[in-house]
């Protein structure tokens, strides 16, 4: 599904991080051993829409172009909402490392769509973008320690 | 992607709310429709002259003690709305949506901007300080103190319910003085809700005041030996013809602003990629009704490719836009306020056929509403080529979402297109050359200027200007401009024998 308008991507955006925040709580709830780490993930998901929302409600105006600021694709970025049951830790943790991979892209590729029109909300989205490099980092770690 | 949930349930009785009160009106009853549907969303009063002289006496009772109370405590008053402003953001977003059509973005859009006011005005310590000179003779100290006057009143349009009556309000009651709003009683409800937050922050009954209505109001405020000024947007004749003039007759102040026609003047050296998104929100953004709207777009250069390349870019991006209900997300434009107005617009789409413009993408008819709902006050957008500054497509305001393309060869012509419009709101220019931008920025007439940017709107901090059949007055709203307005200049020249 495409989307134009500042408003849908940024609920889509505090969607994808809903959804990762849950996906994280279930990996703690299945993985005890890092579940300090996964549901420190999980809080900091809250901390990425609260920064989101604040950009966009705060640089919104009706002097830009808010309706015509993006071309996201949604089927590119969507991911599974919890950890597929069969899997084990390795797989569950590459699991992750594939969504981080995902939501990377999709605010990477927001960010440059928006860069002319949206001034704040690029820039927040680069700097999601970035923690979650950081947290792919620790997950291939975590994964090796596996 | 669901569509947001409405704030507006049911049918809303609008009441005035004159000294601290909300109180029911004598006059007939209008109704108020969400364009996008047709339902019936609130009852607004049309209210007399008994109620709009009430509104005036008690503004002018409460002026003294407002008058008296410190700044400091003034902008306490300010802080607070700006608290509640911010605590209530989206529902007076969503508001606006339910009211007026436009899109969830541009109403959040419309909110900050409006809020942005109320911040600047927060200042009014430091804004309204005064100056002065020490022994101008020996002795002899002179200084200049700013002194609010007393009721004044603000008069919105229907494009930006929230918003522009912000404009002005709180400037004005930052600086002492007490206000009469009268909204437009197409889309009452924003005021409404401003209102209430106004009750909530604690400011003394009378120095804010909200008349709903329609001419009555306006001649009673026109007419009041007791309001010292009034701020107006609306369109050019009523400024020009009705408000400018009567003001003039009574000794008021007056900031009346006017309709517009504007040039989007795009140079072949321009960003096409960024170019093209600012045209889409220029032209169609709040369906083309703003005062800062693009209404034509002047190529520049015999460059065909280049020509050719704008043309189907601005075509099948316009083509792709989603229109319909506002409160959904996706949508990138909404329906214009209602039937008359559409009206209004079809039939400048035909009289630049008759005159010879091109049909390249027809919004009569060849568009797709997303949902379930009539097409009423729908329009798709439209862009006509082979445009001539001469047809009244260019010389008078449209007021929708239309795209009329004038060729010209050089940046000359195209200025002399600007500077010949009697309208002289907003110009801007698409380059990417500095020299070419400078060049335009200081020879074309307008108020507003733009370089890369589709709509000129000024932030709080500035005026938002206007020339010739776009502004009558002297001072502008916003910003420091309108603390001049709002205030006289009284000089005190001091001597202690």
């Amino acid at each position: 599904m495409p989307l134009n308008t500042s408003a849908s991507v940024i609920s889509f955006a505090k969607q994808l991080e809903a959804d990762s925040a849950g996906f994280y709580e279930k990996m703690a709830e299945r993985y005890p051993k890092a579940a300090e780490l996964f549901l420190t993930f999980s809080k900091e998901n809250n901390n990425y829409t609260m920064m989101i929302q604040r950009a966009y409600y705060g640089v919104i105006t009706d002097a830009i172009e808010g309706c015509f600021a993006f071309s996201v694709e949604t089927d590119k970025y969507t991911f599974e909402r919890e950890p597929a049951k069969e899997l084990g830790h390795t797989n569950a943790l590459n699991q992750a490392i594939d969504m981080e991979q995902k939501l990377i892209s999709f605010y990477t590729d927001a960010a440059e769509q928006s860069k002319a029109f949206m001034a704040d909300v690029p820039r927040t989205f680069l700097i999601v973008a970035k923690k979650r490099k950081d947290r792919e980092d620790k997950l291939r770690m975590l994964l090796k320690e596996t | 992607m669901a569509i947001l949930e409405e704030p507006i349930k049911g049918i809303v009785e609008v009441k005035n709310y004159i000294d601290g009160e909300w109180v029911e009106s004598e006059g007939e009853i209008q109704d108020v429709v969400n364009p996008v549907n047709g339902e019936v969303i609130a009852r607004v009063p049309i209210s007399t002259k008994e109620e709009i002289d009430t509104a005036v006496e008690a503004a002018k009772v409460a002026f003294p003690d407002w008058r008296r109370t410190p700044p400091v405590a003034r902008g306490r008053c300010l802080f607070r709305l700006k608290e509640l402003l911010e605590a209530n953001f989206e529902e007076l977003s969503r508001v606006q949506t339910q009211e007026h059509g436009k899109t969830i973005d541009e109403s959040r859009g419309e909110t900050r901007r409006g809020i942005e006011n109320v911040e600047v005005a927060c200042g009014i310590p430091t804004l309204m300080q005064g100056y002065n000179s020490e022994d101008i003779v020996s002795g002899i100290d002179e200084y200049l103190i700013p002194t609010p006057l007393g009721v004044f009143g603000i008069i919105g349009p229907f494009n930006f319910p929230f918003m522009i009556p912000l404009w002005s309000a709180p400037y004005a009651v930052a600086t002492g003085n007490c206000i009469v709003i009268k909204p437009s009683s197409e889309v009452p409800l924003s005021q409404m809700k401003i209102a209430e937050l106004v009750d909530e922050a604690g400011f003394p009954p009378g120095v804010w005041n909200v008349v709903n209505g329609g001419r009555t109001v306006v001649n009673g405020m026109l007419d009041h030996p007791d309001i010292e000024g009034i701020t107006f947007v609306g369109s050019t004749p009523t400024a020009k013809d009705v408000i400018y003039p009567r003001c003039g007759a009574t000794g008021k102040r007056v900031i009346a602003q006017g309709g517009a026609s504007n040039f989007m003047v795009i140079m072949p050296d321009c960003n096409l990629k960024a170019t093209i998104p600012a045209m889409m929100t220029s032209f169609f953004g709040n369906a083309g009704q703003r005062c800062l709207a693009g209404q034509n777009a002047i190529i520049v250069g015999d460059d065909d490719r280049f020509y050719n390349e704008f043309i189907n870019g601005v075509v099948d991006t316009a083509k792709k836009i989603i229109i319909g209900n506002g409160l959904d997300e996706e949508v990138q434009m909404g329906p214009v306020r209602d039937t008359e107005k559409k009206t209004k617009i079809l039939s400048y789409i035909s009289n630049g056929i008759e005159e010879g413009a091109k049909i390249r993408l027809d919004g009569r008819g060849d568009f797709k509403i997303k949902g379930d709902y009539p097409d009423t006050c729908f329009l798709g957008p439209t862009i006509m080529e082979n445009v001539k500054p001469e047809m009244k497509i260019v010389t008078e305001e449209i007021f929708g979402p239309t795209m009329g393309i004038i060729r010209v060869k050089t940046l000359d012509e195209a200025i002399k297109i600007c500077d010949d419009n009697p309208f002289h709101n907003a110009d801007a220019i698409f380059t990417s050359s500095g020299r070419t931008a400078r060049e335009f920025k200081y020879r074309v007439k307008s108020g507003n200027v733009g370089i890369n940017v589709g709509i000129v709107a000024p932030m709080a901090f500035f005026p938002f200007s206007g020339m010739r059949d776009s502004f009558f007055g002297i001072l502008h709203t916003q910003g420091k401009e309108a603390i001049r307005f709002f205030t006289e200049s009284k000089v005190v020249i001091e001597r202690w024998p």
